[in-house]
């Protein structure tokens, strides 16, 4: 027989290093000949997306197309320190890092402007496909391009370089009070699973995923990033298992070691939450970790929901839920 | 809303075209000119002393070098928080998968023959991979000291006080258990001289700059004489934090002058990196009969393996976690990070805070059934909100909209009448 449950599970997660530990992302600004931009940071793109993000964020600030951003991110010497990419902190930290360093680079650009152009100030500039031009009369404007190469014949060098960092204390080593983490990212998600009382398989047939951003930079790689957090909590809750015996572990391919495929997924129906912010780059928070930690608690309290049992001890597999069914489910 | 020109846009990754067209560049892709390869001879032993000949493997032809610990130029150690990890083992392994020797040969067959041919004798001594028998005081000792490597206390209100005011008190044990990244690309890496003595090692990590320090200390360098080149990387989740094979190859490049290459297959790789900590979880969460949480205590018990690792960070983010995202005015929190002979724990996607739902998302369903509310209405009830405040007292300033997330997704899974169940 075949019996549906639905579960859901919420969860908060708090990024960054944490406890007070120095969290620092430094990002350098550069123009480079052809009046391109160079972001330069030591934020690894582990396929999460920084490089693209990270992109994005410095655009955004000059009013330029990513595609006249070169991100470089793969040579220590030529990047400066943008901390790991881990903690769900690459968006928040060095996305602040770029956006400081981007702001202050516009300042040495218009400061640049303001003497090509020949005017007294700075003030009223502005920026816009790759050009800089006085707002109130913007027939008045210069190209990046053409200052490149006016720095260029100069042998001078447009760059800016900033850090940030983020703000958490060190906990008492007593009570554990103090304020560890900071931005605290929240979500709620919800499954509906089919259990066969027979066999013990358990099948998702539905899968809800309300995920807080704070601000969205790039809806599609965050549900990118969910997809892969629901199927990575999936296996998590169901499949995964190193049959560990005094050490060794017995699972260690993949044909014993066994973790989902698209074909144990359902469609899954992504919620993008924002609520920005005020400290994030536009606003935004980390969420590559946070995405798959609702879904094994939430499978587990379908999987109640569907037979009535409770499965204390990961993974549920079909053994497990099945012995429970025997001994004392309701079917 | 807002006039961004591309923050909220679904613009391509800039990395997408090259990564579709199979064109990027992975590790195990460089190749170079005179190139080495090298095999890592590893502990099959989870916990012994041992004695190494390598006499008959280095006669063999196609040879080059076997690095021991005696070839280390620099400090013999390496660790994100601890140096606890011995970059080869000098006489004492603590896991099965401990480097012991790493054979560098003209090329990858040969280098797995000569590793069959080095003779390892071990002395076994007692081991434990059960992180509750591991903390008692006469359990073997993994490293010098006592196996318990941290424990994080969180205190807030007063606990039995508050069980005496639950019309309902729930008590579970759970366990996690202890899994693997499944990152696509296992380990692999190159590393090279350059011309003016800079040591390059090209290998997928996600931290390049603390790669640097690690590699440099264990070399015996400056910093500024090691580079590494990062290129694309196949998934890491955590699995790429901890020193694999970095330390390997930058020695033998060092020491043989040639490009020096390791390509781990995936059963080495599952050995090779850090695993998701398994938690033993004892939970006991009371509420009154409004479904409002009072007092909630929890002893956790993460088994970290053979090595620290993370160890210290993931145990803490389990406890200053353990409440779940709820405001409830009596805590009392344990956790303990403890060493065993297992795999070694480290980060992973969540880092000790995905483990905490598994125990504390059930106990709430529990509970609401025990009280005959919903599962979202208890939730609802104790979620926090803007301005809650946090186990560790901290105040949630902005930017909070749990009860939106569970409003938005109850509404669409549950009908009206398995929402209000009271």
């Amino acid at each position: 027989m075949k019996k549906r449950g639905k579960g859901i599970a919420v969860s908060f997660y708090g990024t960054g290093y944490g406890n007070g530990f120095p969290d620092v992302s430094t990002a350098t600004i550069r123009l480079e000949d052809e009046g391109k931009i160079s972001i330069s940071v030591g934020a690894t793109e582990v396929g999460q997306g920084a490089k693209t993000v990270l992109s994005q964020i410095g655009s955004e600030v000059l009013g330029i197309e990513i595609e006249d951003i070169v991100l470089i991110n793969e040579d220590t010497s030529k990047t400066p320190d943008s901390g790991t990419a881990a903690a769900s902190r690459q968006t928040y930290n060095t996305g602040n890092a770029v956006k400081i360093a981007m702001e202050s680079f516009r300042k040495k650009l218009f400061e640049e402007s303001k003497e090509l152009l020949g005017l007294n100030t700075s003030i009223g500039l502005e920026t816009k496909n790759k050009e800089v031009y006085l707002k109130m009369f913007p027939q008045k404007k210069t190209t990046f391009k053409e200052i490149a190469q006016k720095l260029k014949k100069q042998k001078r060098r447009l760059e800016a370089t900033e850090s940030f960092t983020a703000q958490t204390t060190e906990m008492d080593p007593e009570t554990g009070q103090g304020a560890p983490y900071w931005p605290y990212t929240f979500n709620c998600y919800g499954v509906e699973v089919e259990v066969d009382t027979e066999t013990g398989k358990v099948d998702i047939i539905r899968a809800l995923c309300a995920q807080d951003v704070g601000r969205a930079m790039n809806p599609t790689m965050i549900e990118g990033q969910i997809d892969g957090g629901f199927a990575m909590g999936a296996g998590y809750a169901l499949f995964e298992d190193l049959g560990l015996k005094e050490g060794r572990i017995k699972n260690n391919k993949f044909s014993k070691y066994i973790i989902p495929t698209a074909l144990d997924l359902p469609e899954i129906e992504k919620f993008i939450i924002e609520d920005p912010e005020s400290t994030g780059p536009f606003g935004a928070k980390g969420i590559g970790e946070p995405v798959m930690i609702p879904v094994a608690p939430a499978i587990l309290n379908a999987i109640y929901n569907a037979v009535g049992v409770r499965i204390l001890e990961l993974p549920a597999t079909p053994e497990k839920i099945l012995q429970a069914i025997k001994s004392y489910g309701k079917v | 809303m807002n006039n961004y020109k591309n923050i909220g846009k679904n613009l391509l990754r800039v990395d997408g075209k090259q990564k579709v067209m199979g064109k990027t560049k992975y590790p195990q892709d460089i190749y170079m000119d005179d190139m080495l390869y090298g095999a890592t001879l590893r502990s099959t032993e989870p916990h012994a002393y041992f004695k190494i000949d390598i006499s008959e493997a280095e006669k063999l032809d196609g040879v080059v070098k076997i690095l021991t610990h005696r070839d280390i130029t620099g400090e013999n150690r390496h660790g994100v928080l601890f140096k606890d990890h011995e970059v080869l083992c000098k006489e004492k392994v603590r896991r099965i998968g401990d480097p012991i020797a790493f054979v560098i040969a003209e090329s990858p067959k040969k280098a797995k023959e000569a590793k069959k041919l080095i003779k390892i004798q071990y002395e076994k001594i007692s081991a434990v991979f059960d992180p509750k028998e591991a903390m008692k005081e006469n359990a073997p000792k993994i490293h010098d000291d006592s196996n318990i490597v941290y424990h994080y206390k969180c205190r807030k209100g007063n606990v039995e006080k508050g069980f005496k005011k639950c019309d309902v008190i729930v008590e579970r044990e759970y366990k996690t258990s202890m899994v693997d990244h499944a990152f696509l690309q296992p380990e692999s890496g190159l590393s090279y001289m350059e011309e003016d003595g800079t040591l390059v090692i090209c290998a997928a990590t996600q931290y390049p700059h603390f790669d640097q320090i690690e590699i440099a200390d264990a070399l015996g360098l400056p910093k500024e004489r090691i580079k590494i080149i990062n290129p694309a990387v196949g998934g890491a989740f955590g699995g790429r934090e901890d020193i694999t094979m970095q330390i390997h190859i930058g020695l033998g490049a060092l020491l043989t002058g040639r490009p020096v290459k390791v390509c781990y297959d995936r059963e080495e790789s599952f050995y090779a990196h850090s695993k998701r900590h398994p938690l033993y979880m004892k939970y006991k969460t009371g509420a009154d009969r409004t479904g409002k949480l009072i007092a909630l205590e929890a002893e956790i018990i993460g088994d970290t393996g053979a090595y620290a690792s993370w160890a210290v960070n993931v145990l803490r983010k389990s406890g200053v976690h353990a409440t779940g995202p709820y405001e409830i005015d009596n805590v009392k929190i344990d956790s303990y990070a403890v060493y065993t002979n297992n795999p070694f724990c480290g980060a992973m996607r969540g880092f000790g805070a995905t483990q905490i739902p598994v125990a504390c998302e059930q106990q709430m369903d529990i509970i609401a059934e025990k009280l005959g509310i919903s599962p979202v209405e208890i939730r609802l009830r104790n979620c926090f909100r803007k301005n809650s405040v946090t186990a560790t007292g901290q105040v949630l300033v902005e930017s909070v909209p749990l009860d939106k997330c569970i409003r938005i997704v109850s509404k669409r899974l549950f009908a009206e009448s398995e929402m209000v169940w009271g």
